[in-house]
């Protein structure tokens, strides 16, 4: 017992990374623990080059890629370390918000990552794209997505000129969306106001809905999800905003609420068209 | 109950916890085979094996940088907080107490909300466990400060500033889950539910050095506990000097459970069930409830790691869900059967 105790503790204080990391050239086999990942690199890399991809990526409801990416890549069901390391990519795409001590793990077991970051805006996404392309040796495809993402964004921020801009309160009982946020990127760049940026929040944060309804929004932005829509209208305050009375609530579906990748400026467009169907058609 | 009953149960134990650190370095989403790592693991500690590598590189990196901090990281915890469940148990004569007494696990969330709030467990290698150990160790110093306040605290004094403080970190910890933004909240919630995914070896020598140094030094003040457990008066009466013995046990409790619940968050009732389950089998003497408890400790979150891990293929359980689902009904039934034969 002693000397079992005495390898564990040998074994538990010696450096421990068997391989050296990965080559610091392009990455030939790529996988993916993010969605936002998964939707850029399906455009941007042949399909044998993906070799992961997360379980959300075939889910309509959450990916724009459902039904496109490559067969022959895994699922990961979940962060597992070990199956990724035991698929032996040449780069791991993590988020953001990736654990700092999760990625030291993979660092050790001998791979390469690339974080994708500053996602709450559209040019951070764009941004975030071309990073990505250079991480995986794929310049030149990200350069042209992340081209037409502005090009997309640009033309309609030309149709919206001078349209007047609707007050929107995105409302996912009980947060809703300030400054610094995605959504609230996508509510800009849609030609309307921010109200959650006008009440002086910052990130996605909870509303009180006494707040929310002294706030007398134009337009509710909801989420497409089952019964986010019913608990709106049963809710006992919010139920009785001029907005709601008047049926001026936008549900957008999920799969581009939450889009962080080049599937924002579709996002974009479909808001637009529901608050600007005179200028805008999705 | 008999010397020789004491002994089996040691043995048994003594085996029990290789077979299942053996177990869990084997098991797992990906299947390692056992003589291929019981290979690798001779190899490393320098017994020569000759022949072809025990494993391939892929399985010898999952094996050495993924699978076999974690269980070991597993083994600490569990040893540790059954030692400290033990150790307090008899200090406040209360089959019921443990580490939460302490006011660390409330403390250690306060800290890793903190670590998640400002961004830093996202950035910065370690911040998350190094907070949740500073709010740890915090919690139990305003236990400290606060019981003695007003002279020497009675045991009663310590358990309800305990629980106080506890009180308090935990209305903190709501405040901040509430104000952080919502792709960070899921980070903090995974480590409020117990567990050890993305655990390597600079938290296991973390552990080791905190863990294993408070646990012997606890299993060391076994006959000043075992004195203590006859009552203050009696105590005393034997010289034993109450007070340092009693903040002796405390502050080395607190360095135990404060590391084990920073690296593994929240893991609930191994500091009840282990020594509970082992009373019948060693005795109530600290001397060998202490250790036993080490081992079974051990053996019970190693083998939880194992189900949280190897349940189902889309999700890892939160360890301290497995450890409540065991825990509780097995607490439940010990708690009938006593109240059967009162």
């Amino acid at each position: 017992m002693r000397a079992m105790l005495a390898a564990l503790l040998v074994a538990a204080f010696q450096s421990s990374t068997p391989h050296p990391p990965g080559s610091a050239s392009s990455p030939l086999r790529v996988a993916s623990l993010n969605l936002t990942a998964d939707e850029v690199l399906v455009e941007i890399l042949p399909p044998d080059r993906l070799i992961a991809v997360t379980r959300w990526a075939d889910d309509p409801k959450t990916s724009n890629v459902a039904g496109r990416v490559p067969a022959s890549a895994f699922r990961f069901p979940k962060a597992d370390l070990e199956r990724l390391v035991a698929l032996g990519p040449d780069l791991v795409v993590v988020s953001e918000y990736t654990d700092a001590d999760f990625l030291r793990l993979v660092e050790r077991s001998g791979l390469r990552y690339h974080r994708m970051a500053g996602l709450e805006s559209l040019a951070g996404q764009r941004q975030a794209i071309r990073d990505l392309g250079r991480a995986v040796g794929a310049p030149a495809a990200a350069e042209r997505l992340a081209a037409q993402h502005e090009e997309r964004l640009r033309e309609l921020d030309r149709r919206l000129q001078g349209a007047p801009r609707p007050r929107v309160l995105y409302w996912a009982n009980p947060h809703t969306a300030g400054a610094g946020t995605a959504i609230g990127a996508l509510i800009e760049a849609a030609g309307a106001e921010n109200l959650g940026r006008t009440l002086g929040l910052q990130g996605i944060v909870p509303l009180n809905s006494e707040r929310a309804f002294l706030s007398d929004p134009d337009v509710i932005l909801l989420g497409h999800w089952p019964g986010a829509l019913e608990a709106l209208k049963a809710e006992p305050l919010l139920s009785r905003l001029r907005a709601v009375r008047e049926g001026r609530i936008v549900e957008m579906p999920n799969e581009l609420l939450v889009t962080l990748s080049q599937h924002s400026a579709d996002a974009c467009w479909y808001l637009a068209a529901a608050l600007h169907p005179d200028r805008v058609r999705p | 109950m008999t010397d020789a009953r004491r002994r089996r149960t040691f043995l048994v134990l003594a085996i029990a916890l290789p077979v299942v650190v053996t177990l869990g370095v084997s098991m797992g989403s990906v299947s390692l085979p056992p003589l291929g790592v019981a290979r690798s693991l001779l190899a490393a500690v320098g017994v020569p094996l000759g022949g072809s590598a025990p494993l391939p590189p892929s399985s010898e990196a999952i094996l050495w940088s993924v699978r076999l901090p974690r269980v070991l990281l597993a083994a600490l915890v569990g040893g540790g907080l059954a030692v400290v469940g033990a150790a307090l148990q008899s200090l406040f004569r209360n089959p019921m107490a443990d580490a939460g007494l302490l006011g660390v696990g409330p403390g250690a969330a306060l800290g890793a909300v903190v670590a998640v709030h400002l961004g830093w467990a996202h950035q910065v290698f370690l911040a998350l466990p190094l907070c949740a150990f500073a709010g740890a160790m915090a919690a139990v110093v305003a236990v400290y400060l606060l019981a003695h306040a007003g002279g020497r605290p009675s045991l009663h004094g310590l358990l309800l500033t305990g629980l106080a403080v506890a009180a308090l970190a935990a209305a903190g910890t709501s405040v901040l889950l509430v104000a952080t933004e919502e792709f960070r909240v899921r980070t903090v919630l995974f480590w409020l539910a117990g567990g050890l995914e993305g655990r390597g070896w600079e938290h296991v020598r973390l552990g080791a050095v905190f863990i294993l140094t408070g646990a012997l030094a606890l299993i060391t003040l076994a006959r000043p506990i075992d004195v203590l457990s006859l009552g203050e008066d009696e105590a005393a009466a034997l010289s034993l000097p109450v007070h340092a013995t009693r903040m002796a046990i405390f502050v080395l409790a607190s360095l135990v459970a404060g590391p084990a619940t920073a690296l593994a968050g929240s893991v609930p009732f191994v500091g009840l069930v282990a020594p509970h389950a082992l009373r019948p089998l060693v005795g109530g003497l600290a001397r060998r409830l202490l250790p036993a408890s080490f081992l079974a400790g051990a053996v019970l979150v190693v083998v939880a790691d194992l189900a949280a891990r190897t349940v189902s293929d889309r999700l890892d359980l939160p360890l301290g869900s497995v450890t409540a689902f065991v825990g509780a009904p097995y607490f439940l039934f010990a708690l009938r059967t006593q109240e059967g034969r009162a």
